[in-house]
């Protein structure tokens, strides 16, 4: 039993969750203005891939990490302009963006390392780990908070910081109505559509840490598809946390935790496809719960 | 009477297949291939040589011509799987997953069957891959029907748990037993195969089955009261249920029957191609599915059309690979005649909103002149 149930578990949850946190602020940023951005999968990989690329050549992990800040923000431009300029559909647009970013990652891949698959090399430079040599004298929290990459931290700072932006700002008052009464916060002289912009580029931002994390955080290479579904995930657990950052990233370390688990129980000797399964079937179940909560409390109300 | 015969004019399909959408369907696809040549330039390759290679590799020679003619089959049976459920108003992300699982599940029964008569065996396991897709569609559908629960989310969560599933068997406990095999189920009987139709391609006869399917299909959603019901619960499912349309039950059974044309493909792909499930049976199959169906509107003739296309641009993507360029170039081209398509209602409409207001302008300007001359 220790030998799942132990440290690494808890380590490894964090380091999983991480990037699933960082994509679903940015699913819920636009949740908020009413887009549900199912694209945010492709925006990821994309997003992971420019972090390697700028890592290689620039030789810094901060290269690495603007580049995929680029990307993202790039992406999320698109995004934003496909979607409210264009009113397209919104799942339409992020169908065809995973599709996109499969195709133009495994390309360039292709052309600029000549490589099918997988792309790794001394060269590319992750993120720094960091320690605090104080904590270290507590323990489990101690070496559970050392020894993370600086996104690790960056992820806690901004679930608070968006929490507060979202319900404790003017702007987060506008992007919440932006979504919910966007015609009343037109008579207020506030356009929905500038919200909805501005939330979409937070978005593409959001999505270039996770992707710079997915890349550089711990493994420092980029593999095809190695988003595996984590912006999907990421989209489940925002309708979890009805977008509200704190139960967002409660949500995603939920998510971390099975898969972590999973990947416990195959060390010693689960079928690996099998405990693969636990965190797409986890997230069906996350969905149903959700509702079945939501059912539940109306009926309580109806009563009362 | 006559009230509800303006409702139901009043709700023609705001999106439908008409001349206008035709043409900029077509500037769409010269566009993306614009692209797609602008791309081959810039890494170094000749665009119009890499379209020829495209153009040989999909129709060159007979064989390629029937690898084509498969590959438009699988599209068009996807393409028709989600227009099926995208008419009621649902959207089945997961037809992966139903397509896995009806190749595992018809790849059983025919191993289980060995040596029986094909004329048994092969409908049963058309039956078991149309069962087990449609189950495995059943749940989402369920899900969303009665407790509301995202389809999109849950769909793309079973697809990567049925892949893995379906690999834990093919290499667990259904694991063929035959040496130099390293996952995949049993071997079926060369009589249970679909014979090719020509020599070396993966076009089989089960394109006859296609055909009908297909046939099918288009007939139910456009000559059919059910067909009509489908289209009004999709459009307005308010509406729709008070017209007395079980709006429910109908996406339930709209759902399923999409689930089981995706488990017929994969029956398809492992009776016609690899002679027992393998974890490759399907590279993401559905999903070009989808990109035909939705920048067809879910319109079945069109899908079909729209699917012969596609399936040039698939398998002659591996022809470019003969000329060194990657076949990925084709999935950017597709996925932007879809952003195209997908912004094309939005774009037109700049173009009109723009041309009018010069319209107005001028208008404005000879009244001007009028008064000045007067």
């Amino acid at each position: 039993m220790s030998d799942i149930l132990n440290l690494g578990l808890l380590q490894n949850t964090l380091r999983t969750a991480t990037p699933v946190i960082l994509a679903a602020l940015g699913v819920l940023m636009t949740d908020h203005v009413g887009i549900m951005n199912i694209g945010m999968d492709g925006m990821m990989l994309t997003s992971a891939f420019f972090a390697v690329v700028g890592s290689y050549y620039l030789g810094s992990w901060v290269g690495g990490v603007a580049a995929a800040l680029i990307a993202g923000l790039l992406l999320g431009i698109f995004f934003a302009v496909f979607v409210i300029k264009f009113r397209s559909d919104e799942f339409i647009i992020g169908v065809a963006l995973n599709i996109f970013a499969g195709g133009l990652t495994v390309f360039l891949l292709r052309s600029m390392f000549g490589v099918k698959g997988a792309f790794s090399s001394p060269d590319i430079v992750g993120l720094p780990t960091f320690s605090m040599p104080w904590l270290e004298k507590i323990p489990v929290i101690g070496p559970l908070l050392n020894e993370n990459t600086l996104l690790v931290y960056v992820s806690w700072l901004l679930v608070a910081l968006c929490w507060a932006l979202i319900y404790r700002t003017p702007w987060g008052f506008w992007l919440r109505a932006a979504g919910e009464h966007p015609e009343s916060l037109r008579s207020a002289g506030i356009s929905p559509e500038k919200m909805k912009y501005e939330a979409s580029l937070l978005c593409g931002v959001f999505a270039g840490l996770a992707g710079a994390h997915l890349s550089l955080g711990y493994l420092t290479m980029f593999t095809e598809n190695m988003s595996a579904s984590r912006g999907f995930i990421a989209v489940a657990c925002v309708i979890f946390g009805a977008s509200n950052p704190p139960r967002v990233f409660a949500a995603a370390l939920l998510f971390g935790f099975i898969d972590a688990l999973g990947m416990r129980l195959q060390s010693v000797g689960f079928n690996s496809n099998l405990t693969s399964m636990a965190p797409y079937v986890v997230t069906v179940v996350m969905m149903v719960l959700v509702v079945l909560r939501a059912n539940h409390r109306k009926k309580k109300l109806a009563r009362a | 009477m006559k009230k509800t015969l303006q409702a139901l004019l009043a709700l023609r399909p705001k999106k439908k297949l008409n001349g206008e959408y035709l043409l900029s369907l077509g500037a769409s696809i010269l566009a993306a291939l614009l692209v797609g040549a602008v791309i081959m330039l810039v890494s170094g390759h000749n665009p119009l040589e890499g379209y020829r290679a495209m153009l040989h590799g999909a129709l060159g020679t007979q064989r390629n011509l029937g690898n084509t003619l498969a590959k438009s089959m699988t599209l068009c049976l996807t393409a028709l799987a989600m227009a099926v459920a995208a008419r009621a108003g649902i959207f089945n992300v997961g037809g992966e997953g139903q397509l896995y699982l009806g190749a595992i599940a018809s790849a059983l029964v025919g191993a289980a069957l060995s040596g029986m008569t094909p004329w048994l065996v092969v409908p049963l396991c058309l039956l078991a891959a149309a069962a087990a897709g449609g189950l495995y569609a059943f749940v989402p559908a369920w899900l969303k029907v009665r407790l509301k629960v995202n389809e999109v989310i849950t769909t793309i969560m079973l697809n990567s748990a049925a892949i893995y599933f379906c690999t834990f068997l093919a290499n667990g406990p259904f694991k063929t037993d035959e040496r130099g095999i390293a996952s995949g189920t049993a071997q079926l009987d060369a009589e249970f195969m679909f014979p090719k139709l020509i020599k070396l391609s993966n076009l089989t006869s089960a394109i006859f089955i296609a055909a009908v399917l297909a046939l099918l299909v288009w007939y139910v959603m456009q000559r059919t009261s059910v067909g009509f019901e489908l289209k009004l619960t999709g459009q307005n499912p308010r509406f729709a249920s008070y017209m007395g349309i079980k709006t429910g039950r109908l996406a339930l059974v709209s759902m399923v029957v999409s689930g089981a044309i995706c488990g017929l493909c994969g029956m398809f792909e492992v009776f016609g191609l690899h002679k027992r499930f393998v974890e490759t049976v399907s590279s993401e199959f559905y999903f070009d599915g989808m990109l035909v169906a939705m920048i067809m509107r879910y319109d079945p003739l069109g899908i079909v059309l729209m699917s012969l296309f596609f399936g040039v641009l698939k398998i002659g993507a591996m022809g470019m690979e003969t000329v060194g360029i990657p076949s990925e170039t084709i999935l950017i081209v597709e996925s932007i005649i879809i952003f195209f398509m997908a912004a094309e209602s939005g774009i037109s409409r700049a173009l009109r909103e723009k041309r009018a207001r010069r319209r107005a302008r001028r208008q404005s300007e000879i009244m001007l002149e009028k008064g000045a001359g007067a």
